[in-house]
C-alpha cells in the first residue's frame, strides 16, 4: 500500500470558514472550517452527512446558507472570480446525465467547451483525458452502449479535460469493479501530484489507498481531521478481530464524535 | 565513438558552408552522440548569420504562443453550436410545435373549422416559453449539474437555447398561420403573435432569475392561457360561438397599434431586467 504523507498547506485552493447549508428543515453543514491544498483529500462519513453538499458548493453549483468560500484565494461573490474559478475547476457529481445521441468525445468535448478551453487545444485535451481513464478504444462509441463503471469513468474523463486545479470527485469509485478502482486510484494519487483533489467516498480503503488526508464528516460537522495513518492508528487500540485497522479507526472516530456531540451520553 | 572530434575551425566551416559535404556528413553524424562537439557547433551557428534567423524564429514564436494562451476561448461555432442547442431542440417539444402548427392548418384545410386561427394564436406565444423551459435547468437538462460548475453554463447556455428554440418555432409558426384560409369569425392577423411570443419569452426568462426557470415559464405560459381562456369561458353573449369569443378576445390583446406597442414595451423592458440581472444567471443554483 502506498501512502502519501506530504502534509496539506495551509494557503490551499480551497479555503472554507462557518460554512452553513440548509435544505428547508434540515441542515446538512452546520459551520465547517476547511481548508484544501496540493494533495487528496478523502471525505468519509455516513450517508447523509452533508459529504455531496459540500462538494456541490466547492463546485460553485450549491448556494452556501452562510459562511465564506473561497477558492484560488478569490471569493466567489464576484463574477469574475466566479467565472475564473470554473475555468480551473473540474467536477465529478454522484449524478450524472447525458444526451442519449453523444459519444464519449463529444460528451467530453461539450463539456470542454462549456470550460471555455481553446478550440485549437481541445481535441487533443480530449483524448488525453480519455486516454487516461482507460477508455481511448471506445472514444466514438455512443455512451449509452456502455457499461455502468465505463460511464463513471467518462464522468472523471470529462473531470479533468482542463487539467483542473480544483478536482471535485463525488463518489467517483461507485460502480467501479475492483480493478478499475485500484486503476483509478492510482490516477488519483497522479492527479493530487499537481492539483488539489477532493474526493468523497464511502469506501474506507480508498481513502487508505489514495489519500494524502481525511476529513470525516458526520452531521454536517468536521468530526476527525487527520492523515489516513492517524485514523488506522485510531482503530488500533480496539477490537483486532475483524476489519482492517482503518475501517476501525472510522468506526472509532465516529463513535468519539457522537458521543461528543451528545455531551458523553450513549453513540 | 571515435576519438575524432569538431574542432572550432571545422565548425566555423561548417557554419559558413565552405567545409566539404563528405566532411559535412562526418560533423552532423557526429554530433548526434557527442554533447560537447554538438554544443561547440550549436553556438558557432549561433554566433553566425543563422543566429539572427533563428533568433526572430524563437521571438516570434513566443510572441505567438504568449497571444494564444492570453487570448480569449474562441469555440468554432457550428459543431459547437449543435451541442449547445441540440438538446434544446428534441423530444417532447419539437412534437408540441409540430402538433400545434400541422394541427391548425389540418383543422382549418382538412375539416374547415372556423376557429383555427384563433387557436393557433392562443397556443404559438406559449411554445416558445415551454421550449425554453424544457431545454435548460436541472429539471430538465440531464448535464445541467455539471454545466451549473461550468463558465458557459448559465446565462450564455440559456441564450443561445433561447435563441435556437426561437429559430425553430418562430418559422414554423409564422408558416402554418399563412397556410391558414382567411375565416368568417374575428381573428387578428395571422403575424399579431410574434411580438407577444417574444414577450412572453423573454418575461419568462427574466422571471426565471427569480424563481427558476421552469416555475417561470410554468406561470408566464400558464398566465397567458388564463388570460386567453377564462374570458372566453363566461362570454356575456350566448348565441356566440366559443371559436368566436376566443377570436375577438384575442384581438383585444394582439390587434391595434396599441396592443402591438405595449407588447414591444413589454419586451424591452424584460431584456433590460434580464440584462441587468445578468450576474444571477451564472451564480448558483437559482435557474
Amino acid at each position: 500500500m502506498t501512502t502519501m504523507t506530504r502534509p496539506t498547506t495551509g494557503t490551499g485552493a480551497v479555503q472554507v470558514s462557518g460554512l452553513t447549508v440548509r435544505h428547508r428543515r434540515t441542515t446538512a453543514l452546520d459551520g465547517v472550517d476547511l481548508d484544501f491544498g496540493t494533495g487528496v483529500h478523502g471525505l468519509l462519513g455516513p450517508n447523509g452527512a452533508g459529504k455531496t453538499s459540500l462538494i456541490r458548493v466547492l463546485a460553485t453549483v450549491a448556494r452556501p446558507t452562510g459562511g465564506r468560500v473561497e477558492l484560488f484565494g478569490g471569493d466567489l461573490t464576484a463574477p469574475r472570480t466566479l467565472r475564473d474559478a470554473r475555468r480551473r475547476l473540474g467536477y465529478l457529481p454522484q449524478d450524472f446525465g447525458y444526451y442519449p445521441g453523444f459519444t464519449v468525445r463529444e460528451f467530453v468535448a461539450y463539456v470542454a467547451w462549456l470550460k471555455e478551453m481553446p478550440a485549437d487545444t481541445t481535441p487533443a485535451a480530449v483524448e488525453r483525458a480519455v486516454a487516461r481513464v482507460g477508455l481511448a478504444d471506445r472514444i466514438d462509441a455512443k455512451i449509452r452502449t456502455l457499461s455502468g463503471g465505463m460511464v463513471r469513468r467518462v464522468g472523471i474523463a470529462q473531470a479533468v479535460v482542463n487539467a483542473p486545479q480544483l478536482l471535485l470527485l463525488d463518489e467517483p469509485t461507485a460502480g467501479l469493479d475492483p480493478e478499475q478502482r485500484v486503476e483509478f486510484r492510482s490516477l488519483l494519487r497522479e492527479l493530487g501530484e499537481e492539483a488539489t483533489v477532493i474526493v468523497s467516498t464511502h469506501l474506507v480503503e480508498d481513502v487508505a489507498a489514495a489519500c494524502t488526508d481525511v476529513t470525516l464528516i458526520e452531521r454536517g460537522r468536521v468530526a476527525y481531521r487527520g492523515t489516513p495513518q492517524s485514523l488506522a492508528a485510531l482503530g488500533r487500540d480496539g477490537d483486532e478481530s475483524d476489519g482492517n485497522t482503518t475501517e476501525r479507526g472510522y468506526t472509532a472516530a465516529l463513535r468519539a464524535h457522537r458521543t461528543h456531540l451528545t455531551g458523553g451520553g450513549q453513540a | 565513438m571515435s576519438d575524432w572530434h569538431v574542432n572550432a575551425s571545422t565548425a566555423e566551416r561548417y557554419v559558413d558552408g565552405t567545409l566539404a559535404e563528405p566532411d559535412c556528413w562526418s560533423v552532423e553524424r557526429h554530433v548526434e552522440g557527442c554533447a560537447p562537439c554538438a554544443g561547440r557547433v550549436s553556438r558557432a551557428v549561433g554566433a553566425g548569420p543563422a543566429g539572427v534567423l533563428l533568433g526572430d524564429v524563437r521571438a516570434s514564436l513566443l510572441a505567438r504562443v504568449q497571444g494564444e494562451t492570453l487570448a480569449p476561448a474562441q469555440g468554432r461555432l457550428p459543431t459547437r453550436l449543435w451541442w449547445a442547442v441540440g438538446p434544446a431542440l428534441r423530444g417532447a417539444w419539437a412534437l408540441a410545435l409540430v402538433v400545434v402548427a400541422a394541427g391548425a392548418v389540418g383543422l382549418a384545410r382538412g375539416a374547415d373549422f372556423a376557429g383555427a386561427r384563433s387557436l393557433l394564436l392562443a397556443l404559438a406565444p406559449v411554445i416558445p416559453v415551454a421550449g425554453v423551459a424544457v431545454s435548460y435547468g436541472r429539471h430538465t437538462d440531464p448535464l445541467h449539474e455539471i454545466a451549473a460548475s461550468t463558465p458557459r453554463g448559465g446565462l450564455r447556455l440559456l441564450l443561445m437555447r433561447t435563441v435556437a428554440v426561437l429559430a425553430v418555432s418562430l418559422p414554423v409558426l409564422a408558416v402554418a398561420g399563412l397556410l391558414l384560409p382567411g375565416t368568417s369569425v374575428t381573428a387578428p392577423g395571422p403575424a399579431t403573435w410574434l411580438l407577444p411570443g417574444l414577450a412572453l419569452t423573454l418575461a419568462a426568462l427574466a422571471l426565471g432569475g427569480y424563481v427558476g426557470s421552469r416555475t417561470a415559464a410554468a406561470l408566464v405560459g400558464g398566465g397567458w392561457l388564463l388570460a386567453v381562456a377564462l374570458p372566453c369561458l363566461g362570454g356575456s353573449a350566448p348565441a356566440q360561438t366559443l371559436a368566436e369569443r376566443l377570436g375577438e378576445q384575442l384581438s383585444l390583446y394582439l390587434d391595434g397599434q396599441t396592443a402591438q406597442t405595449s407588447w414591444a414595451a413589454a419586451l424591452v423592458l424584460c431584456a433590460a431586467v434580464v440584462a441587468v440581472r445578468r450576474n444571477v444567471y451564472d451564480h448558483w443554483e437559482t435557474m
